[in-house]
């Protein structure tokens, strides 16, 4: 029997039952579109957390100090001196200030940032560049936007603005740069805009202040985080002469591995428990399969023998049912794929909020891959060899003689 | 050449709880090729058990049957349903076309099972339909949208279609009215005309002057016309309060 034959074979009675296919095949629907749907926001918020930045954030450690006195960006100097651990130590002041052009005035979220922090973060440029050392040693008024602020401000996120002026405060400020997003944005409605400005030109005319608001060290990659985190409570306890029971509440030093590590404890348990849900599922659909093919064997009786009359082998005939029961997995399995990658992006707001924490702003973006497809097709195949085994046996084995005269 | 059907000394017993069912004693046979066979028998008499043996479906317990010289018996499964596939075409009283798919589908299904390439079956399966006077028409019809007649030519149709060394017919007239009967059985003498070699089974005597010879069963064993004959007379002159001599077609 040839593949087409095969093919138009199992076609024909999977069309003749089309009603009772479909019913057949929603308990592998759910256990698939389950796993997809699992499957592409973990792979999502693994992308999310480790992000596309220059440096990964898994490297990432955020150092906060409250001690009698603000930390000023001669500490962080000193950090970046002391602290070997880390590649780079960089700061940001946060401040706010009304930004406005000729016609839109809106409430601005500023960070101020020297040059070298825009090389750790990796930043991407949709235009203009980053700020110069020279632009941070004359505090000059210049400002990076993000698009969504360009928006905001210009009415176009792709409006051409680099080398145009905004007003922060009372201060003409020159727009040098566009990025994608502000990594360092910190919340605001969508009327908010993201600036980031040189860190002298934030100190003097917005905040009115030196001070750091925070700071981000960078460990050498490979680093075990656990332990850089603790050497520096240690310094920051030395330095800063903070108490051992002080501790707690003086200092803030917190690695974002540890927070994909938690991420990721609490998604292995989610996963394993999806895993279970859709084990169930598809032995119950397998099931399901099992018994709609006993059923179909058992109607067909008649047909199987004139099949075997006109020379139709055992092998044959177990082919023909096993296709039958690969064809409604894998159909279901496709179906599943698809559903559980939509379902996915309807379930993207709940998950970030439940892992990332309320209002997160790290954008989570399903991902799946040819990889999860081909396995959970090769899973949906498993099931159907597994289930269509034994009707697909019955129907072989049948006497052609009495199977003939079968009333 | 080798007769078609070679049978010898076939017996065949069925094992069931009941115990054993003697269903053919010693049944010997030969059909040559371009032969049109009646075998007829009362239900019960072994004929269905003839046929299946005949018909590659089953094994004779002892005895021999050669089918083109080649010796069944010794087959395997897989090798006996080749041979049903390249060697037997066959005709059922209920027609058994597949309900759904298309008169030209329907034909063409025993050539998926002896491996004829896909552009050679629309032809031999347009020869075999023109063979039975089916009209162009009805190729694309479902089968079960065609009146009995024109399903029991199908079925023929599909019977020829693999060039077979054997047609085997059960019953093939058993659900149509006489008319419809008439023509299909004018389909299987014009077949036999054209070199066809030909078995078909039956209880009704009207079948059997299509053929050019004709067999009885009885009881599992194969009687002659004349041996028939003499022992239907035998049980009509036994049977009291009748006048002897009463003849009987």
């Amino acid at each position: 029997m040839r593949v087409r034959d095969l093919a138009v074979e199992t076609w024909s009675a999977l069309d003749a039952n089309r009603g009772r296919s479909a019913l057949t095949v929603l308990g592998i629907v759910i256990g698939i579109s389950a796993v997809i749907a699992m499957t592409a926001l973990i792979g999502g918020i693994n992308r999310a957390l480790v992000g596309e930045l220059g440096l990964s954030q898994a490297q990432l450690v955020y150092i906060n100090v409250w001690i009698d006195r603000d930390l000023t960006y001669d500490d962080v100097d000193k950090m970046a001196r002391d602290l070997t651990d880390y590649d780079m130590v960089v700061a940001s002041s946060y401040g706010s200030a009304t930004v406005t052009t000729g016609k839109k005035k809106a409430s601005g979220n500023l960070v101020g940032v020297k040059p070298e922090y825009f090389k750790a973060m990796g930043t991407k440029f949709v235009d203009g560049r980053a700020f110069t050392d020279a632009e941070e040693r004359a505090g000059t008024m210049a400002i990076i936007l993000d698009k969504e602020s360009v928006r905001v401000l210009f009415g176009d996120a792709d409006a051409k603005v680099v080398g145009q002026t905004v007003r922060v405060g009372n201060d003409e400020c020159t727009i040098v740069g566009v990025v994608e997003r502000s990594a360092d944005a910190y919340g605001g409605d969508n009327e908010t805009v993201n600036g980031i400005m040189p860190f002298s030109a934030m100190a003097t005319r917005v905040n009115g202040s030196q001070a750091v608001s925070q700071i981000m060290g960078f460990a050498h990659e490979g680093s075990n985080m656990e332990q850089v985190v603790n050497r520096t409570k240690d310094y920051l306890a030395l330095t800063y002469n903070i108490a051992e029971d002080m501790r707690e509440d003086s200092m803030y030093v917190y690695s974002m591995q540890s927070m994909i590590d938690q991420v990721n404890t609490t998604m292995s348990s989610f996963s394993l428990l999806m895993t279970a849900v859709a084990g169930v599922s598809l032995l119950v659909g397998g099931i399901g399969i099992m018994n709609m093919m006993l059923t179909n064997v058992t109607e067909r009786i008649r047909e199987i023998g004139l099949r075997k009359a006109l020379g139709a082998r055992r092998s044959d005939i177990t082919r023909q049912f096993m296709l039958e029961s690969i064809c409604l997995c894998v159909t279901g399995g496709l179906i599943g794929v698809a559903l559980g990658y939509a379902g996915s992006f309807a379930l993207t707001g709940l998950v970030a909020d439940a892992f990332m924490g309320e209002g997160s702003t790290v954008a989570v973006t399903p991902v799946i891959d040819v990889g999860t497809v081909l396995f959970a097709t090769g899973i949906c195949v498993a099931t159907g060899v597994v289930f269509g085994w034994y009707p697909a046996r019955r129907a072989a084995k049948l006497d052609p003689v009495e199977s003939l005269h079968y009333q | 050449m080798a007769a078609v059907l070679d049978v010898s000394g076939v017996h065949r017993i069925y094992e069931s709880a009941a115990g054993y069912t003697h269903a053919l004693r010693g049944v010997s046979l030969t059909v040559e090729r371009g032969e049109f066979l009646c075998v007829m028998g009362p239900s019960g008499s072994g004929k269905s058990t003839l046929m299946n043996i005949l018909g590659c479906l089953d094994r004779p317990t002892s005895g021999t049957y050669k089918l083109e010289g080649i010796d069944v018996s010794q087959l395997d499964d897989d090798e006996l349903a080749e041979l049903r596939a390249l060697r037997l075409g066959f005709v059922f009283q209920s027609f058994n076309l597949l309900p759904r798919a298309t008169v030209m589908r329907n034909v063409q299904l025993p050539l998926v099972y002896c491996d004829v390439a896909p552009s050679k079956r629309v032809e031999r399966a347009v020869r075999a339909l023109r063979a039975v006077s089916l009209p162009a028409e009805y190729y694309d019809h479902r089968s079960n949208e065609l009146s009995g007649g024109q399903m029991q030519r199908v079925a023929i149709a599909r019977a020829l279609v693999n060039d077979p060394a054997l047609i085997l017919a059960d019953e093939p007239t058993g659900n149509l009215d006489s008319a419809t009967s008439e023509m299909v059985l004018k389909t299987f003498a014009r077949l036999r005309d054209e070199g066809k070699t030909i078995v078909l089974i039956t209880h009704d005597p009207e079948v059997s002057v299509w053929a050019n010879r004709t067999v009885h069963i009885r009881d599992g064993k194969l009687l002659t016309d004349e041996e028939e004959r003499a022992l239907v007379e035998a049980a009509i002159a036994a049977r009291p309060g009748q006048g002897a001599g009463r003849g009987h077609t």
